[in-house]
């Protein structure tokens, strides 16, 4: 039970509290620094007790797996088993359309696979409630990159840094509602603003392409660079609605092509000509 | 060991604790809010002032932890502690299931809370599609939690008083 002092001065207090808490976030959202530096003092400080608690807790979570999820993995198991074999048939489909992609990226100039990168290892989903659509990686400043930079995987674009403390970072993934990424569309080059949509594998553009652009099912997006925090040709995803009947507002759907699922490795893409300073 | 030193003690502990092991524990996306549950029991058995001093510096320690502004939950935190302290200051009696819904519903206020003061300030914190199962699984964890964390809060806050002092006079 509480024990109640006399000098207890609830009122006062609490506003002086709520007047702290307050001008925090206030100078937060002004991008003052010290603030940012003591958030990432207290994460780098904890950050050596966290690693050690990974490396401590991965046999057990193998374990765990191992008992409780032997069904999903078997489940898991027969899926790609399906999937291999309907790959096995579409082989030549899927040939063709390589052919198609890579044709089509070439038309533009693009060298996807030419860009700098750092490899990192997903550790998981960061602490809190407060991580949706969100991702920890292994590598941070020690390791030359930094906040703003694309996160991709083969396959494309997955997200971008959004914080990065000195040996651990956070992915802002594509799907988050957040996440906004300029785009070209390959074929008719016209350039618009996907977002995130909070639903998984789908991004949307709301903006920048013109009503009577032909835009068509499947066609390969982009990312457009220029003033964009990205470089530009990283592939996004295919159209999967062209919402070419808009009468005011278009609003194209994206499927990412990036499988966000089951992923271990991501690359960090590291910028084509380094500011003098960086490593 | 003085009251203050104890309060940090816990904190600095129950941040570590959210840092590491409670992180790998998740159902549904949702994991336990030992911070929170941290500030609802300083305002139990702390009382309103010393439940949101005490409320305020969980609430930053969290906002440090997480990718959230600072200030976030240092703004929730208090008033929830508040609150807490003040109900239980009217709870003629109480049983450890009472305490329990108690602490389930505060907890449940609370992360609700948050997620509204985020998205006032620009944050999507939440997947619109799973917040409410979100929501109530890391209340209904953060519940489950509570027992040995109110030991420790308890020793942390009380500062040497002793524990079962009663103010409240009932019939008169």
């Amino acid at each position: 039970m509480a024990a109640k002092r006399p000098v207890d001065r609830p009122r006062p207090t609490l506003l002086i509290i709520l007047a702290a808490a307050l001008t925090l976030l206030t100078l937060q959202f002004r991008g003052l620094q010290p603030l940012d530096a003591f958030q990432q003092g207290v994460r780098d400080i904890v950050e050596p007790v966290r690693s050690l608690s990974d490396r401590l807790t991965d046999p057990v979570q193998t374990a765990w797996n191992g008992v409780f999820g032997f069904e999903a993995l078997r489940l898991e198991n027969e899926r790609l088993e399906v999937e291999l074999a309907r790959m096995r048939g579409n082989a030549l489909t899927s040939e063709a359309d390589t052919e198609l992609l890579n044709r089509l990226l070439s038309e533009v100039d693009i060298a996807y696979s030419d860009f700098d990168a750092v490899v990192v290892r997903i550790l998981g989903q960061p602490p809190g409630n407060f991580s949706s659509h969100m991702i920890e990686v292994d590598k941070g400043t020690d390791d030359g990159i930094e906040e703003g930079m694309a996160v991709v995987t083969g396959a494309g674009l997955v997200g971008r840094l959004e914080q990065v403390d000195r040996s651990r970072s956070l992915v802002q993934l594509a799907t988050h509602p957040d996440f906004r990424v300029g785009v070209r569309l390959v074929t008719s080059q016209d350039e618009g603003l996907a977002k995130g949509t909070g639903t998984e594998g789908i991004l949307r553009i709301e903006s920048g392409v013109r009503l009577d652009a032909q835009v068509d099912n499947d066609e390969v997006l982009v990312t457009s660079g220029g003033r964009s925090l990205f470089p530009g040709d990283i592939p996004v995803g295919k159209v999967l609605d062209p919402d070419s009947d808009a009468d005011y507002r278009r609003s194209i759907i994206i499927g990412l092509a990036a499988d966000l699922e089951n992923l271990s490795f991501l690359k960090v893409v590291l910028p084509a000509e380094k500011p003098e300073g960086m490593r | 060991m003085s009251s203050r030193l104890r309060v940090v003690a816990v904190l600095l502990t129950a941040l570590v604790a959210q840092a590491t092991l409670l992180t790998e524990i998740r159902l549904q996306g949702a994991t336990v809010e030992l911070m929170m549950v941290i500030a609802i029991l300083a305002g139990f058995h702390g009382g309103p002032e010393r439940g949101a001093l005490v409320a305020f510096f969980a609430g930053l320690l969290q906002d440090s932890l997480l990718s959230v502004p600072l200030g976030l939950h240092a703004l929730v935190f208090p008033p929830l502690a508040v609150a807490v302290s003040s109900l239980e200051q009217r709870m003629v009696r109480s049983t450890p299931a009472t305490d329990a819904v108690a602490l389930l519903l505060a907890t449940t206020a609370g992360i609700f809370t948050v997620a509204g003061v985020g998205l006032l300030f620009g944050l999507s914190p939440y997947d619109p599609e799973t917040l409410l199962v979100r929501i109530l699984t890391a209340a209904v964890m953060t519940t489950a939690i509570a027992a040995p964390v109110n030991r420790a809060v308890r020793w942390a806050v009380l500062g040497g008083l002793p524990p079962d002092i009663k103010l409240r006079t009932v019939g008169s």
